[in-house]
């Protein structure tokens, strides 16, 4: 696979090395901010990295023929689901680290040998299954809907039955108690 | 013949089941007749079918076991052997029974008892009238049964329920060799028929034989308390009296003598199996009259002496003499049934006082019953004229006429314990009856009632019966008297079954009979000596001291109670405590224990686990999930 | 392709583990947590890109779609647990929450 062998996609070999060097620093931008927000001690800081996180993520996907899903990312991830967390840390007034209990050493332990078995065994698994040549060609919007609705059509309706119930759910359990039932 | 048969049966088992389904809601005086009542029918059925018998009679009631080519139909079979036997058997639990109306007149739970005493008569019954073995075990069994629960009447003391195991347990061991008889000569003859198998005896190998006497001896041994299997007969005093009486004279006992009577035919071949036999009942009788020399408990004395006599039937039965031995069966049946009620009696005088030391003067006191008691006595001691010398030297006749080392052995060994008898009888009635009153008179005085000084009245129909057991024990001799004086009846009506014996010449059996009742009265004259007059209240003294020497030895049955304690009990004993401290609770109880706790320890550890703190939980749930990938991995890689 | 398939399924691998270790150190937060889930739920979606890519077909990405939506449910209705819990426990420390203790 690598190093690539003849011109895919009819790129330029110059473009193709560029983007490959921004994949790995993009890569490297993804890891370090995800350690960086699961080690931050204040929530919204982590938040803040995790955004930056996913920007690069969706930068990534980007460059993984993926264009419609980095959209995704950016406008649900990043902007809807991250501002969502924000909210409620600001509701419940958790960004003081010093109210909340952070992860001792008897936290880390068990985690991080869980993490190396697992990560181990991924990339076994991983280098195992690499098989033929790569395609690699990016997908665009008219291909992606149509795959989307024509073959998945019945999955988007439990999507959508899905999100309905969250927002029924979420009503629920966000309503306030009834002013005389209960203090 | 079939009706009068089969209500000889019925009768007392009627009485017995309805005593014991409805017996305490019956008034008292109905339940007590109906107990003596179906005894005496019965008595009165065996009497009829006594009168009318003609022939050998076979009766099929009805089947009762039937698989394949082993059919054991309820069949009965009647001959001189049974006819005599139940006549007997009848009329000896009848006056019994009615004797225990008057004996059990204070107890509460009569139901219990005369339901019991019936139910021990049918079992008697139905093992005398048999006609296949698996019928004669069943009554055999049933009579064991009745007996454990007759010995172990008072329960309530734990005294008597352990005398009631020990003769359960130890007769079982008998019964065990017979039920082995039993199998095994069904597997040889292909029938079980008594009659049967009894015709076929010859087709067998004489080792055979031998070894089938020998089997039958056993389980006669437990029965009947030969050596070495009579340890419980004299616990057995244990029950109330007229059950001993019911019990060591009438019936449980002879029936070991009437098995090997019954199944004289097949092993009378044997030389060797019948020598074993006469083996064991003269040693018996010298053992059990040694014995009932140092006893102190009056209704110990009768039971060795009981022991001592059946051991002489078995003698006979070895000698090959039938009617001799049944003839003394029957004797001794009236004599030691007399002996026994007299004895519940004079315990009952003695407000259950049964130290023999400590009575005396009683033959003034209760003459009704000193009279018949020494009637009886001088049967059982073989006084001449009475019923017990005809009987018994009918017996060592026919010992002497088999001639031989061992036989004239066992002859001089019969003698012996004719003196011995006669010495252990008189010793009996000198101490019981002679002298001027009872040497420590029992702290209860019974309100100075009637004739004083702590003797209680007897009631007048328990001395009542003992009248026509004197009679019978006095006058038994002529239902067999001697060849030289005419035909013995008993003898000719039980020819058929003992065969065309040998006939003593008429001097001989006069000499024999000269030398027994000569020796019993040598016999009668020692016990005088010793007892007599006023050497009795030194005996009386003397016996105060805890006995010693020969004395104890023959006190304690030769210590043969011990002996088994230490053969059989004791490593019995260590052997069930290994098995159950080391085995049982050390193996099996403390491997399942530990079990069990580490499966409590682990499921207290693992239940610890669910303390329904959540990271707890995401943490099991991740190395689960982190274990099923590795294992993908490794099915990947592998 | 850009880079091999290998390397992006290492990077989400790297991603998926670091996910992992947020939901299971922070145990004293549960928005930690859910944030390591989210962490986790990119993971996958790179995988599914990565696969779209290399074989060239739109379904990969179908399902990355699928798991925003998806994930968009959960979040909402996990804020709205922790915004439930908070009201009646004042904590977000998910060892608080113990009463299925047995």
């Amino acid at each position: 696979m690598w190093p690539p062998k003849g011109n895919h996609m009819g790129l330029p070999l110059q473009r193709k090395i560029m983007e490959q060097i921004i994949f790995y620093i993009l890569a490297a931008a993804t890891v370090i901010a995800t350690v960086f927000s699961i080690t931050e001690r204040h929530a919204v800081h982590a938040i803040v990295y995790l955004v930056t996180s996913f920007f690069a993520l969706a930068v990534i996907f980007y460059l993984l023929g993926a264009p419609l899903v980095a959209v995704f990312e950016v406008i649900i991830y990043a902007g809807a689901i991250m501002v969502l967390f924000m909210f409620v840390i600001m509701m419940l007034d958790l960004g003081h680290p010093e109210k909340v209990g952070t992860p001792g050493i008897r936290d880390w332990w068990p985690a991080l040998v869980l993490a190396g078995v697992v990560f181990a065994a991924i990339v076994t698994i991983v280098a195992a299954a690499t098989g033929s040549p790569a395609a690699g060609q990016a997908i665009g919007v008219r291909e992606f809907a149509l795959v989307l609705f024509q073959r998945y059509g019945v999955a988007i309706e439990i999507i959508s039955m899905q999100l309905l119930f969250a927002l029924v759910g979420a009503l629920y359990l966000g309503r306030r108690q009834g002013k005389g039932e209960k203090p | 013949m079939k009706l009068y048969l089969t209500l000889i049966l019925l009768l007392p088992l009627l009485g017995g089941v309805i005593n014991a389904v409805a017996g305490m809601r019956l008034p008292r005086r109905l339940a007590e007749w109906l107990a003596c009542g179906a005894v005496a029918g019965s008595f009165a059925c065996a009497l009829a079918a006594f009168v009318t018998y003609r022939s050998p009679v076979t009766v099929e009631l009805f089947r009762w076991l039937s698989a394949f080519d082993f059919q054991a139909p309820v069949t009965l079979y009647y001959d001189p052997l049974s006819a005599v036997m139940c006549l007997m058997v009848t009329f000896v639990s009848g006056l019994i029974h009615i004797y225990s109306v008057a004996y059990m007149a204070g107890e509460e739970e009569y139901a219990r008892f005369f339901s019991l005493l019936n139910l021990f008569v049918f079992a008697m019954l139905t093992l005398v009238l048999a006609e296949n073995l698996p019928l004669l075990y069943l009554g055999w069994e049933g009579v064991g049964f009745c007996s454990y629960a007759l010995i172990g009447y008072w329960y309530r003391d734990e005294k008597n329920a352990t005398a009631g195991r020990k003769a359960f347990i130890v007769t079982r061991i008998g019964d065990v060799a017979f039920g082995i008889a039993v199998i095994w000569m069904f597997q040889l003859f292909g029938t079980i028929s008594i009659t049967g198998i009894n015709g076929m005896g010859f087709l067998m190998p004489g080792g055979v034989i031998t070894f089938l006497g020998i089997l039958l001896l056993m389980g006669a041994m437990g029965k009947s308390a030969q050596m070495p299997l009579m340890v419980w007969l004299p616990d057995a005093m244990a029950g109330p009296t007229p059950v001993s009486a019911l019990i060591h004279a009438a019936t449980m006992v002879t029936a070991g003598v009437y098995l090997l009577a019954r199944m004289f035919p097949l092993i009378g071949s044997s030389g060797t199996a019948l020598a074993a036999i006469a083996v064991t009942g003269g040693v018996t009788a010298f053992y059990a009259a040694t014995c009932a020399l140092a006893q102190r408990d009056l209704k110990r004395v009768l039971a060795y002496s009981t022991i001592s006599q059946i051991g002489y039937m078995v003698l006979g039965v070895g000698a090959g003499a039938i009617t001799a031995a049944t003839f003394h069966l029957l004797v001794h049946a009236f004599f030691k049934a007399l002996l026994f009620l007299g004895a519940g009696c004079v315990i009952a005088a003695m407000h259950h006082e049964q130290d023999i030391f400590r009575m005396g003067g009683l033959g003034r006191r209760l003459p009704l019953t000193f009279w018949p008691f020494v009637a009886g006595g001088a049967c059982l001691a073989g006084l001449p004229l009475t019923g017990g010398f005809f009987s018994k030297d009918g017996i060592l006749t026919a010992v002497w006429l088999k001639g031989g080392a061992l036989y004239g052995g066992l002859y001089l060994l019969g003698l012996l314990t004719a003196i011995l008898t006669a010495v252990y009888t008189f010793r009996l009635i000198y101490l019981v009856f002679g002298g001027a009153s009872p040497a420590f008179p029992p702290p209860l005085m019974g309100g100075g009632e009637g004739e004083g000084e702590g003797v209680a009245k007897v009631p007048r129909l328990m001395e009542a019966i003992l009248f026509p057991l004197a009679l019978l024990g006095l006058f038994g001799g002529l239902f067999n008297i001697s060849a030289y004086l005419g035909k013995g009846w008993l003898g000719g009506f039980l020819a058929p079954l003992s065969g065309a014996g040998e006939e003593a010449p008429h001097a001989t059996e006069m000499l024999l009979q000269g030398i027994a009742a000569l020796l019993a009265i040598v016999g009668v004259a020692i016990a005088h000596l010793c007892y007599g007059g006023e050497r009795r209240l030194a005996r009386v003294e003397a016996a105060a001291e805890p006995p010693s020497g020969v004395v104890a030895f023959f006190l304690n049955g030769w210590y043969f109670d011990a002996l088994y304690r230490f053969l059989f009990i004791r490593p019995f004993e260590t052997l069930s405590r290994v098995l159950w401290e080391r085995i049982d609770e050390g193996v099996i109880d403390d491997s399942l224990d530990r079990l069990a706790s580490f499966f409590g320890w682990s499921g207290k550890g693992l239940g610890r686990w669910t303390s329904g703190r959540v990271s707890v939980y995401i943490l099991s749930f991740a190395a689960g999930a982190a274990l099923i990938i590795v294992y993908f991995a490794w099915v990947v890689r592998g | 392709m850009i880079v091999p398939l290998l390397h992006v399924l290492i990077l989400a691998g790297i991603l998926f583990v670091l996910g992992l270790v947020c939901v299971l150190v922070w145990r004293a937060n549960i928005i930690m947590m859910l944030i390591g889930i989210e962490i986790m739920l990119n993971a996958a979606m790179l995988a599914f890109v990565g696969g779209a890519n290399r074989w060239g077909a739109a379904d990969g990405q179908v399902f990355a779609l699928m798991i925003i939506a998806m994930t968009s449910a959960e979040v909402s209705l996990a804020l709205a647990l922790v915004v439930y819990l908070h009201r009646r426990k004042k904590t977000v420390n998910a060892d608080e929450f113990n009463t299925m203790s047995g």
